[in-house]
């Protein structure tokens, strides 16, 4: 495998969430291009039936939208929904690992979040 | 249905007592990247050749809906080559190449190849020479993204190359070449590199077809799992087609085995298919 892909999650899932941070992080604001079906797969060495997986799951869910003839957009309530999903898959599924982890080692999970909120980082 | 670009059936190319290629059979649709991955000597190259129609064999095979031993000429029109020991004369000048090329191939589109090279280092007036390997294979290039093939057979084509050269090799590939209404077949040893360009794996072995799945279907099929020592017993029931050792801990291969079946049994992940490639020839020399 080239690229930091990993073998655990399939590669258009990987390149989804790969987008998916780039809105969450700002990189991609409501109204920019998404780049083109062949532009990613030249960029990332991907075949194009990958990419367009990738692409069409997130025009699925509504973070880009395709407008025929010009390209991809990232869509105008993309950041809001997308905070919204990612919020629930913290709760849901990332929090309670946390949680369990801390258990494991043993680490009082109410001081841990009263020092990291205090601190500030 | 997507039209075929390639179709096999009961190809078969003996040499003397030895049979190179034995019996293939498969289809190669349209839209398709299929990595052609065998040892050397499966049969790898002279599979390429018979749908070239560079060597007589047995069976029927059509090419673009032509019989490569007898519309050779027609075929060639519509498909583009680049060989392992691709060899350009040392005295050809870059601008005598493309002029040459220019006359004897109908689709080939001189700007386009002038605009590529354009981008390179070549210089028109350079004798293939005094060019490096690196060079060489990007006017091979040139030449090639400038015909407007529906087939694209490449044997080999970054072997020798370093990496920089390589990944620029897929990159163009895939930028300015590569669309859906064309196939390419590619063989080649550095299987990690373009394992993701793939849409399809074909593997062989002594002249035998082992394998011949989408990437898609290899990712459903074929799982491996880090196996938990207390689980062994239980893993080995689900006929594992290959093991081998990973920091101590069994590293099984299943295949056809649903992940639920298996996630209970230690760590599952998708095999990298050089790993896969790995356990289909040795599992079958066991």
């Amino acid at each position: 495998m080239t690229y930091p892909w990993h073998d655990s999650t399939p590669i258009y899932r990987q390149l989804k969430e790969k987008i998916v941070n780039m809105l969450l992080e700002g990189v991609l604001q409501p109204g920019d291009t998404v780049p083109s079906v062949r532009q990613i797969s030249a960029e990332y060495q991907l075949n194009p039936l990958t990419v367009s997986k990738a692409l069409q799951e997130l025009a699925d869910e509504g973070l880009i939208e395709k407008k025929r003839g010009i390209g991809m957009f990232v869509a105008g309530g993309a950041i809001e929904l997308l905070r919204a999903s990612e919020r629930k898959k913290f709760q849901d599924i990332e929090w309670p690992l946390v949680v369990e982890r801390a258990q494991q080692l043993g680490i009082d999970l109410k001081q841990l979040v009263n020092r990291n909120v205090k601190g500030g980082k | 249905m997507v039209a075929s670009i390639v179709s096999a059936k009961g190809i078969t190319k003996r040499f003397g007592k030895s049979i190179a290629v034995d019996n293939l059979r498969f289809e190669i649709p349209q839209g398709r990247i299929v990595g052609l991955i065998g040892p050397n000597g499966s049969g790898k190259t002279t599979t390429l050749k018979a749908i070239l129609g560079l060597t007589p064999f047995e069976g029927d095979l059509t090419v673009l809906g032509y019989d490569p031993r007898t519309q050779r000429d027609a075929l060639m029109q519509e498909v583009c080559f680049i060989a392992d020991v691709a060899i350009l004369p040392r005295w050809i000048r870059v601008s005598d190449l493309v002029d040459f090329v220019a006359a004897v191939h109908p689709k080939f589109d001189r700007e386009k190849a002038d605009r590529y090279l354009a981008k390179t280092k070549l210089k028109p007036t350079m004798k293939v020479k005094s060019l490096s390997k690196g060079m060489v294979v990007q006017l091979h290039l040139a030449l090639i993204m400038s015909i407007k093939a529906r087939l694209l057979v490449l044997d080999e084509p970054t072997l020798g190359l370093d990496i920089l050269y390589r990944k620029q090799f897929y990159q163009s590939l895939m930028e300015d070449y590569f669309d859906e209404e064309m196939s390419i077949i590619i063989t080649t040893h550095q299987v990690e590199e373009i394992e993701n360009v793939l849409s399809d794996a074909m593997f062989i072995r002594e002249g035998k077809l082992v394998l011949f799945e989408s990437m898609d279907r290899i990712g459903e099929r074929f799982l491996e799992v880090i196996v938990k020592p207390e689980f062994e017993d239980a893993a080995r029931e689900l006929n594992p087609i290959d093991q081998r050792t990973l920091f101590g801990k069994k590293a099984m291969l299943f295949d056809g085995v649903a992940r639920d079946a298996l996630e209970h049994l230690g760590e599952v992940h998708a095999p990298s298919l050089s790993d896969l490639f790995v356990a289909k020839m040795t599992g079958a020399l066991q």
